[in-house]
């Protein structure tokens, strides 16, 4: 099937991409990668009567270290985010969780902010952004402005981006001391959406408590979540007194709207979820707890 | 799909199941509807939704298949077709009113189904669009609810003299916001729980369901 027609635009600045937004409204739709946008055009879900190709601007691609931070450009392919060294070191759960993302192909063309400003609730790097506490940046032709994570994924697709502003890049907090980190997710098969999944960051203190944890979750709303209710029931708390499938069942206590579909009823997705989050819960502090002996 | 909405309005039961079953005070509350025509219990219209980058269209019809107003119980047939597309929707709505004193607690039990290409992309999001569809009905015909019965709620002896002008004023702005509301879908729908609401969910969900929703 063939998408509907359209005007393709390829403005050379982000500024003249927010201006084009400004002037077509609703009508317009920012083009990156085009992995998701691409096939509901296609399947004629999604009708847009200019698309403002994006992909090749080069100020919307990079990763830099920036303080306690790296800020990795909107533009930036999954693939390029997979392989980098700095992200690996810096932000381990971006690099554990890229191979997750559909297939390689995907991969090669999808870029950060795009599965970021497309904000599907299975998508893999919202549910890191929101757990990590990542900063989104963006510009429109009134300026620049910053939205937390925690305001910006709104609603199913749906972000706090205004209908004239550009996502231009991402700033991702960086974990430092004893921490751990996984990435657990589950689907029928390989590259498919997520039926649930997982991320988590633990760091441990000198003793072994919980200095602190982040969890985040796909799948299993109308947007990534927060398993606010588990990180705040481990903190402070000696890692060896704390069990995984608490920790898990802890972790889908506060969701209101986890799926029922094709894929399996609201209880199917909650126990695969619990599962998933006990599971990396151990992952992550076997890792925490290995980085305290090489010390 | 089934989807059950609980929601209470301040409103007495027979106010609530006035306006229930008046078709053109409850089309404006649905979020992108359109009323087209009415014919008697019958009724046309359009829903069109906007989630994210997905928009989908239905026109169709509704009509009530039991009206029983001693038991407080509206059941509601829509179907609805695509305008862009092959896909259907189908929706059973069964309403409830139950009396609790100075206000109504309404039980909304919807049966829908849904076929096509937006079915198919679902993925299980569709009952939370659905949700968040009530929930802004909700609040909407809420407002409209509240506009309306001030003068009973409030002060009941002067009913008849305020009533005519606060059901004027409330009942335009509505009227216009009908056609707007095609836009105002495209706002992106904040999240919510549903509020406690009004008892005109019925009609919504006749056209909202059943014409409109399925897009997710």
């Amino acid at each position: 099937m063939k998408s509907a027609p359209f005007d393709y635009h390829r403005p050379d600045s982000v500024g003249s991409a927010a201006q084009m937004l400004a002037e077509f409204g609703e009508d317009a739709k920012v083009l990156a990668g085009g992995q998701s946008l691409v096939p509901m055009l296609a399947l004629r879900l999604a009708f847009f009567d200019h698309l403002i190709d994006i992909s090749r601007l080069d100020e919307l691609k990079g990763i830099e270290r920036r303080d306690g931070t790296v800020w990795i450009g909107a533009g930036t392919t999954d693939a390029t985010v997979g392989a980098d060294q700095e992200i690996c070191t810096a932000v381990p759960l971006l690099t554990r969780v890229t191979p997750y993302i559909g297939h390689f192909q995907i991969r090669s063309r999808g870029t950060l902010g795009g599965a970021i400003a497309h904000a599907d609730p299975a998508g893999e790097y919202p549910a890191v952004a929101l757990a990590l506490d990542a900063e989104m940046e963006a510009a429109s032709p009134s300026g620049q402005r910053h939205i937390t994570a925690a305001e910006f994924f709104t609603g199913l697709w749906e972000t706090a981006l205004e209908p004239d502003e550009v996502l231009t890049g991402v700033r991702f907090p960086v974990w430092t001391g004893r921490c751990g980190f996984a990435v657990q997710e589950f689907a029928r098969r390989h590259g498919d959406f997520a039926i649930a999944g997982a991320v988590m960051a633990v760091e441990l203190d000198d003793d072994d408590r919980v200095a602190r944890c982040a969890i985040g979750l796909l799948g299993l709303g109308s947007t990534p979540r927060r398993a606010s209710g588990a990180e705040a029931a481990v903190a402070g708390r000696p890692a060896g007194e704390v069990d995984a499938e608490d920790v898990g069942t802890l972790a889908m206590a506060g969701l209101d709207d986890i799926p029922a579909d094709l894929q399996g009823s609201a209880d199917y997705h909650t126990r695969v979820g619990a599962a998933l989050v006990a599971r990396s819960w151990t992952e992550a502090i076997t890792e925490a707890s290995r980085e305290a002996t090489n010390a | 799909m089934e989807l059950v909405n609980k929601f209470r309005v301040p409103v007495s039961v027979d106010q609530a199941w006035e306006v229930l079953t008046d078709v053109e005070r409850v089309a404006p509350c649905i979020p992108g509807a359109q009323l087209l025509s009415v014919d008697g219990d019958e009724f046309t219209g359009v829903v069109k939704v906007k989630v994210g980058p997905i928009t989908v269209q239905y026109k169709g019809k509704a009509f009530f298949e039991e009206k029983d107003t001693s038991a407080r119980r509206a059941v509601i047939i829509a179907n609805g077709k695509e305008t862009r597309g092959q896909g259907n929707a189908a929706a059973l709505v069964t309403a409830e009113l139950k009396d609790e004193g100075d206000s109504t607690s309404c039980v909304l039990t919807t049966d829908l189904s849904i076929s096509g290409k937006a079915a198919q992309f679902g993925r299980g999001v569709l009952s939370d669009v659905a949700t968040k569809l009530i929930g802004q009905f909700a609040d909407r015909l809420e407002a409209s609810l509240k506009t309306d019965v001030r003068p009973s709620a409030a002060a009941p002896v002067h009913a008849e003299a305020p009533a005519p002008q606060a059901v004027s004023a409330a009942a335009q702005p509505d009227e216009a916001a009908a056609i707007d509301l095609l836009s105002l879908v495209a706002v992106p729908l904040a999240k919510r729980h549903i509020p406690p609401v009004g008892a005109g969910l019925i009609l919504g969900l006749v056209i909202g369901f059943a014409l409109g929703r399925r897009r997710s």
